[in-house]
């Protein structure tokens, strides 16, 4: 059985601690796709300088790569270790699996990354004195080391969806080759090369020494790589066929909220492909910078709702099959509904004195340690509303057989009397926190409980719904 | 353990402890020279415009560490990944206990490092000689309270007695007898680090500190080097200072162990790196000069020095964990995959990177 770590629990107050990595993630994702694309397009225009095909591409090239180093270089790579010190505070068991799995595919992605900011740092403050091959060679190599550090992130972004053959073997490359790895890494890509072209749209108007004319013909040769977003509709598609069914199933409708962040992101994707490939590309109209800007925040959103979707169709899973979304792993599901999910928990409550009985107490840290990575009792997500209108013996079912209830929700790890004040808490909470509360210690309640978690078992929902129509279709149809 | 440092653990925890060791020590080239070169330049700022005109390391740091934090961040990562595996249970509850106060540290990088950018900018030269120092002094301040933060953290990670206390008051603020002493001891300790790379800085743009230097080099009728000197000397004592009052906080067993077969031999390392860059420095104090050879033995002192301080560090945390535990997470973490291809592709980015830098150098030349 995977060795469960208790670790303190964060308190984020009335945020969602989903949405304080997922808001890093998506600006974190954004500044490195364009670090990323930036090399590809400035090697480009390099190259087009060398040929006599791109006039000011040199002073435009050191231009642009000022603003890669002051932006990406710095917010960049704070963002990105504040990446890992994030996903500590919100789920240690989660990084934790993340590093301890793919330690060496970071450490390979981390020599990347040392090979892109020397390289990086070199152009930026010698690039204007170099000579032209050079110059090619070090933005190749900037390029191509940016890239890479994306390639090794992919694979294991990637594999917390679909980790495939790695759940059986726990190998390593089987982990990292998984399902979703090429369709991902492709699509990012060309999502980098779009970011890159649309900032150098918008740092094209911002340089008051260009004339007219001579920035509409930069956008004309940065918005080149516009054109590779053709290939996104199919790329996606690509993407969605490896994701397991039920997580296509959040997104094309069976959750509201993952349905139209895809909208979002799809829509947003499809304002900016069809303006780019028809306006820019094909009627060579000039963009100004509200235009260009505009564009730009529309990529912004595409690729926030893109980044939530995959965050989102993960659920009930962190890292699918192997550890749910409140870090507990399927096989110590019921372990912990025999022993208690708050036995081992060594960290006492902050405001014990807040809650008037030990059974509230009780509820407190069991919610604490099952429940607050996505929810909390006055806030975002918070439970109590989300339950409000719940009778008290709807709220005991409905989080006994919470993978039933909610199918994205991973099963309750706890026992009865954990479940009961949890139960006791949520109705506390939304009662106002009186100070006077009476305890519920009915034995044929527990009981009841007990059945219903034996009912529901220990698997996630989907797994649920499948024997459940495989039932039906071997009894017939369900009306008989 | 009667073997020192890192032997006598299993093969996987040796691994582990070598990986994490070096790649601190290359960490902490750049870190030091963040954090004691924002330091140096931001007391040389409060001289005035014409002192630091006089004096080129104010010129050189000022221009290079941006530059240098960026290799201090990347560098870093590589520690911070060996470290999860080793003590990840200990880290994440420090970083966990600490929540917010310890990720403060993000935006105060964040600002720290576009502050350098800001005091080299065009726009803070055209503006009173103020600005740059309380620029300065604001991006120091920062760094110092990341290294306090660092420290605060590292030393929480070991004392496993405090975490449930801790966590029920909320503090979110640790403090302990040993903090400050540690703390000085680091700061201090970055000064002979600062002081060498910007001897092998100057020798590498073509100004060798071989020969007695110029009058109008000279600050408070000091030399280069001898400035260099006097930075270098006056950290290792104050360094030492500090370490011995930090050694005093510890327990008796720690001490016993840093003392030990486990780490007497690191701690001698240490001691002899020291006595080396002392030497080292004095006679470059006196002459006013400091040619390759002596300079050559000054580095292997502070390498032997730092190497030597690191494994004392490790050798105190191993006391402190419960290393048992520990233990099968190394084993199964060497057990996996991927090794391999990191040496190969650590190798190429490794030649890349002197690729580069020879294309620079032949570049700049043809150019």
């Amino acid at each position: 059985m995977t060795p469960l770590i208790p670790y303190p629990v964060v308190d984020l107050g009335p945020l969602m601690k989903g949405l304080v990595i997922g808001g890093l993630g998506i600006f974190h994702v954004f500044i490195a796709q364009f670090a990323i694309g930036g090399g590809m397009l400035l090697a480009y225009l390099q190259w087009l300088d060398m040929r006599g095909q791109c006039v000011h591409g040199r002073r435009f090239i050191d231009g642009y790569f000022r603003v890669l180093v002051l932006i990406s270089f710095v917010v960049g790579a704070v963002t990105g270790v504040a990446m890992w010190f994030t996903s500590i505070q919100i789920s240690p068991q989660t990084i934790g699996v993340m590093v301890g799995e793919f330690h060496w595919v970071w450490a390979t992605e981390w020599s990347f990354f040392c090979l892109e900011v020397v390289a990086g740092y070199l152009f930026y403050r010698y690039g204007s004195r170099l000579p032209d091959r050079t110059r090619l060679s070090l933005l190749v190599l900037y390029a191509f080391a940016a890239w890479m550090s994306l390639f090794w992130i992919n694979g294991i972004l990637t594999w917390q969806l679909t980790p495939g053959a790695w759940l059986e073997s726990r190998y390593v490359w089987d982990g990292f080759f998984n399902p979703g790895f090429w369709p991902s890494l492709i699509f990012r890509t060309i999502t980098s090369a779009a970011t890159a072209s649309l900032a150098a749209c918008v740092l094209i108007n911002a340089v008051p020494a260009f004339s007219r004319e001579e920035k509409a013909k930069l956008i004309g040769v940065c918005a080149r790589p516009l054109i590779f977003m053709l290939a996104m509709p199919l790329l996606g598609v690509w993407y969605f066929a490896t994701m397991p069914a039920d997580s296509r199933g959040w997104a094309t409708g069976g959750s509201v909220p993952m349905t139209m962040f895809l909208t979002m992101a799809v829509g947003c994707s499809l304002l900016v492909g069809l303006y780019a490939v028809v306006a820019i590309l094909r009627q060579r109209l000039f963009i100004n910078g509200a235009t260009s800007t505009l564009l730009l925040a529309l990529a912004f959103v595409a690729t926030a709702g893109g980044e939530f979707v995959r965050e989102g169709v993960r659920k009930p899973f962190t890292v699918r099959q192997y550890l749910y979304s409140n870090a507990i792993p399927p096989d110590a599901v019921a372990d912990l509904r025999r022993r208690g999910c708050t036995t081992d928990d060594p960290y006492p409550l902050r405001d014990a004195e807040a809650y008037p009985t030990p059974q509230l107490k009780l509820g407190a840290k069991a919610f604490r340690v099952q429940c607050s990575v996505c929810h909390t009792l006055e806030g975002v997500n918070a439970v109590p509303e989300l339950a409000a209108h719940w009778s008290i013996d709807q709220k005991r079912l409905n989080i006994a057989q919470l993978q039933r209830t909610k199918p994205f929700m991973p099963p309750f790890a706890g026992t009865p009397e954990e479940l009961e004040a949890i139960v006791q808490l949520v109705t506390w909470v939304e009662a106002g926190r009186p100070p006077q509360w009476q305890p519920s210690n009915d034995p044929a309640v527990r009981q009841q409980i007990a059945r219903w978690l034996d009912e529901a078992g220990t698997g996630p929902g989907y797994e649920l719904a499948a024997a459940a129509a495989a039932e039906l279709a071997a009894a017939g149809s369900p009306l008989r | 353990m009667s073997l020192p440092f890192p032997f006598g653990f299993p093969a996987a925890t040796q691994l582990y402890l070598v990986l994490l060791v070096a790649t601190l020590l290359v960490h902490m080239i750049f870190m030091h020279y963040v954090l004691a070169g924002t330091a140096y330049l931001a007391c040389g700022r409060l001289f005035g415009r014409q002192r630091a005109a006089d004096c080129g390391w104010q010129q050189r740091l000022a221009d290079w560490l941006p530059f240098a934090t960026g290799l201090a961040i990347t560098a870093g990562v590589a520690p911070l990944l060996f470290l999860q595996i080793l003590y990840q249970r200990e880290f994440y509850t420090a970083n966990l206990l600490l929540s917010h106060r310890w990720m403060a540290i993000l935006p105060v990088l964040l600002v720290c490092f576009y502050l350098l950018y800001l005091q080299k900018s065009s726009w803070i030269s055209r503006r009173a000689w103020g600005w740059r120092v309380v620029v300065t002094w604001l991006a120091f301040a920062g760094f110092g309270f990341i290294a306090w933060s660092w420290t605060e953290n590292h030393l929480l990670s070991l004392d496993q007695q405090a975490w449930a206390a801790l966590y029920a008051a909320g503090e979110l603020r640790y403090a302990t007898a040993g903090l400050l002493p540690r703390l000085a001891a680091w700061f201090l300790l970055a000064f002979p680090t600062l002081a060498i790379e910007l001897f092998w800085q100057g020798w590498l743009v073509g100004e060798p500190l071989d020969r007695p230097a110029a009058e109008s080099s000279r600050v408070l009728g000091l030399a280069p080097v001898q400035r260099l000197a006097v930075m270098g000397l006056a950290g290792l004592l104050g360094g030492t200072v500090a370490l011995i009052a930090y050694a005093i906080t510890l327990p008796v067993e720690t001490r016993a162990a840093v003392t030990g077969p486990l780490g007497g031999w690191w701690l001698l390392a240490l001691g002899l790196g020291f006595c080396l860059q002392a030497a080292v420095w004095g006679l470059a104090l006196r002459a006013g000069r400091l040619g390759r050879p002596l300079a050559g033995l000054l580095t292997a002192g502070w390498l032997l020095g730092l190497a030597g301080l690191l494994a004392v560090r490790e050798v105190i945390r191993l006391e402190a964990v419960d290393l048992e535990a520990l233990l099968p997470q190394h084993e199964r973490a060497a057990g996996i995959g991927g090794l391999p291809v990191f040496l190969i592709f650590a190798t190429l980015s490794v030649a890349a990177i002197s690729w580069s830098v020879a294309a620079v150098r032949r570049g700049l030349v043809s150019g």
